[in-house]
């Protein structure tokens, strides 16, 4: 029996796929004017700076500095996920096509992409001017983005549930407001809550950066080190910030895991 | 051929898989083991190509300690080992071709396997090995594709792309209809009979053994209790083999 | 008299947590400076920002930011291509299905780990200063950045796989490596595109920002705009990327289905 040749259309998706990543990559790199000689030379300069930050300044100078702003990070992440965690709860209802009428949610889900779209930073230039430089703008860029995350995951959520308790809450009488209150808060508040603990890792690492650009917290104390070739200082300002990143990291991912899990009762 | 010298298994936590096995199993045999579940079948046939490695004495193949290979000789001897399982373990994403091509990997260099140039003449075993199964027109298609049965077929054309001189086959039809059982367990037979290819068939059916068999070996409670020939077993035998008297879900029966 | 089981006490969880996460919301609320009447008086001045930023000057953008889009757009493509395609091989060696020996896999997940906590931002500001200013420094960053997201999401996937073919493969006498390749694989695919074309539209938005310190794209524009309060310069900016981002996420809703 003659041997069966591949079919060509699983061929073509397959090097059509192949073709558009080495051109895109051969486009983009010769673009930006990165050159062999370039990438060869980078880890040896990678490696020089590395060692450039060790031993780390670890001088009570530097520590007083440090720890405050690492500190500040903290709390502008806590805060601003806060304000995102508050916000979003109710917004989330009304973005849902399951509880609230068809336009109403797609008007709301549209709102969120759109606050969504903007990435933290330029919230941060945005309120700049009116709030002026400090930890409060940062909260604010962070609250606010945040409550566009939130708001259209926490909505997904509420539409995924199971509508059977629903209809029994309404069968025997309740209200609409019970009917929420009763049978989907319980059903989405575990996914939810590990949500917004997620958003606070990732919110953490948000608000490093935007003291890059005066919105409190320590990116501003990296980048002023980095521009005073003060690589030592540099360096603890860095171990400082993956120290924070995994801590929280860690306590987070624990009680995430808890939270979805439920708690296991001796009966 | 296959020799089992005072094979023991403890698993991790004390559980005794497999309890003092002696036994010789000669080329070109077609054995079948019985047993309940949990009575050391597969762990008897994972000991023959080192997937279990067993904590008391050793088995050998052809000749080779598989029991105390390094890793360079148990590639080698694994190689001429062909194994088929009872979920098939195809690669659901990849084609009928692709997956029986994996039985040639042992032979054929790493940056061959990865970019597809397999040599031509490791494609023309996969054929021949598809063709030996009936399955040859299906080669392109994807295996999630397949039926129970027709998957199970691609499973054993992978194996015997190896060119083994071993078939291991750990309960290949407890997912399978009746007509379908029969229909892969002939095949195995077959293989058996016109390649002389030594092979061993875990199965809780104890009709089919009976149908397929020439040697039947019985195992309880990590212990061999029974072997012989498949035609001098009777209902008593199985009876001890499995410690209990012979229930309905034992026998696989007809197609109803 | 009906005797109710007893009523299981609050978990330590709910007792403790509550109230101290309440309590150290308004820590951090004071902390940040929180101050309703201050904040009302600021937002009075929110007209300088307003004003200009609905009133977008698109020839002005067309004109001078069209190359650092491009430049933007290229750094993005860059980065995510070589950080995820680099990313494959680590997720192997970070999974334990796929990768038996402890060290190793201890060594490559927490490799993973701790990329993950350094922001994008930090690795562009550290690569600027030993590469040097410019595009490359955006690329390096972001390729690390792709790397740890894909190697996190790539290798809890993996986690999760059939591992029977993969032992089907090592019974046949293969490598580790040709396991894993022909069996492991085939099965992460769907997965790893879906991921690619998530972390490519992260990539884009990251690459927006990277400018701000040197490092390629339009963030040097929008630094240098945003100081004179030109928000009218840099909304149709911000308007262009977010058209790139939709267009992207359409393209992966319609290659998702036709590739499931």
């Amino acid at each position: 029996m003659s041997i069966p040749k591949q079919p060509i259309q699983q061929r073509i998706l397959k090097y059509t796929i192949t073709a558009l990543i080495v051109v895109g990559s051969i486009w983009s790199a010769s673009g930006l004017e990165i050159t062999l000689e370039k990438i060869l030379k980078a880890p040896e300069q990678i490696a020089i700076l590395v060692g450039a930050m060790f031993p780390l300044d670890l001088s009570a100078e530097a520590i007083e500095r440090i720890l405050p702003k690492v500190a500040e990070s903290l709390f502008i992440a806590w805060a601003g996920t806060v304000i995102g965690a508050l916000f979003s709860f109710p917004i989330a209802f009304l973005a849902a096509n399951n509880v609230a009428v068809n336009y109403i949610s797609e008007t709301t889900k549209q709102i969120l992409n759109g606050i969504r779209a903007f990435p933290e930073l330029i919230l941060a230039f945005v309120f700049l001017p009116i709030t002026g430089l400090g930890a409060l703008t940062g909260t604010l860029a962070i609250g606010i983005h945040s409550i566009g995350t939130l708001g259209k995951l926490s909505s997904e959520v509420i539409e995924g549930i199971d509508e059977g308790p629903l209809e029994a809450i309404k069968s025997s009488g309740g209200s609409k407001i019970n009917e929420l209150l009763f049978g989907v808060v319980p059903q989405v508040m575990p996914t939810i809550t590990s949500y917004w603990l997620y958003r606070f890792e990732i919110n953490l690492r948000a608000s490093a950066v935007l003291g890059v650009v005066g919105a409190g917290g320590v990116g501003a104390e990296l980048i002023n080190q980095l521009r005073f070739r003060d690589f030592p200082r540099a360096g603890t300002v860095l171990v400082a910030t993956v120290v924070l990143v995994l801590t929280v990291d860690t306590i987070s991912a624990a009680i995430r895991r808890r939270i979805i899990k439920g708690r296991s009762v001796k009966v | 051929m296959i020799k089992f010298e005072n094979v023991g298994v403890v698993y991790p936590g004390g559980v005794k898989a497999l309890d003092n096995i002696n036994l010789e199993i000669n080329e070109g045999d077609f054995v079948i083991i019985v047993g309940l579940s949990g009575a050391g079948k597969s762990t008897l046939l994972r000991s023959i190509n080192n997937l279990v490695k067993p904590t008391d004495g050793n088995v050998t193949v052809d000749g080779n300690n598989v029991t105390n290979a390094s890793k360079k000789e148990l590639k080698q001897i694994r190689s001429d080992i062909g194994m088929i399982f009872q979920t098939f373990n195809l690669v659901n994403r990849s084609n009928v071709l692709k997956n029986v091509l994996t039985g040639r990997l042992s032979q054929v260099s790493t940056i061959r396997s990865i970019t597809g140039l397999w040599p031509k003449e490791d494609k023309q075993i996969a054929f021949d090995a598809l063709q030996r199964v009936e399955i040859l027109e299906k080669a392109y298609v994807r295996g999630s594709n397949l039926s129970g049965g027709q998957q199970q077929r691609v499973g054993i054309a992978r194996a015997l792309a190896q060119k083994p001189k071993v078939m291991l086959a750990d309960e290949p039809v407890a997912s399978l209809d009746p007509v379908t059982s029969r229909v892969v367990m002939s095949y195995l037979k077959k293989i058996n009979q016109e390649l002389g290819i030594t092979t061993i068939v875990n199965l809780h059916f104890l009709d089919l053994a009976k149908e397929f068999g020439t040697r039947l070996i019985g195992l309880r409670e990590g212990n061999l209790v029974y072997d012989g020939n498949v035609d001098d077993v009777s209902d008593a035998d199985f009876e001890n083999i499995y410690g209990r008297s012979i229930k309905s879900s034992d026998l696989i029966g007809d197609d109803d | 008299m009906i005797n109710l089981p007893k009523k299981p006490p609050p978990s330590l969880m709910v007792f403790l947590g509550i109230p101290s996460a309440l309590l150290f919301s308004y820590y951090c609320f004071l902390k940040v400076g929180f101050n309703l009447s201050d904040f009302k008086e600021n937002l009075e001045n929110r007209y300088l920002v307003t004003d200009p930023l609905f009133n977008p000057k698109w020839s002005w953008a067309i004109e001078n930011a069209s190359e650092a889009l491009v430049e933007t757009i290229q750094i993005a493509i860059l980065a995510s291509i070589v950080g995820c395609f680099v990313a494959l091989p680590l997720s192997f060696y970070a999974s334990q299905t796929t990768n038996q020996n402890k060290v190793s896999y201890f060594l490559y997940k927490s490799f993973l780990n701790l990329v993950r906590t350094i922001p994008d931002l930090f690795w562009a500001m550290m690569f600027t200063v030993a590469v040097g200013l410019g595009p490359f420094a955006g690329v390096l960053a972001l390729v690390m950045f792709s790397l740890a997201i894909m190697g996190k999401l790539l290798s809890e996937t993996i986690d999760s796989i059939d591992p029977g073919p993969l032992e089907a493969a090592k019974s046949s006498g293969a490598s580790h490596n040709q396991s894993v390749f022909t069996s492991a694989l085939p099965q992460v695919l769907p997965n790893f595109t879906a991921y690619f074309l998530y972390i490519f539209e992260l990539c884009i938005r990251a690459s927006v920002i990277l400018g701000l310190v040197g490092a390629g794209g339009v963030g040097r524009i929008i630094e240098t705009q945003r100081i004179f309060l030109r928000f009218d310069r840099i909304s149709p900016i911000i308007v262009l990327i977010l058209l790139v981002v939709i267009l992207i996420e359409q393209f992966s809703v319609w290659l998702r289905r036709r590739i499931l």
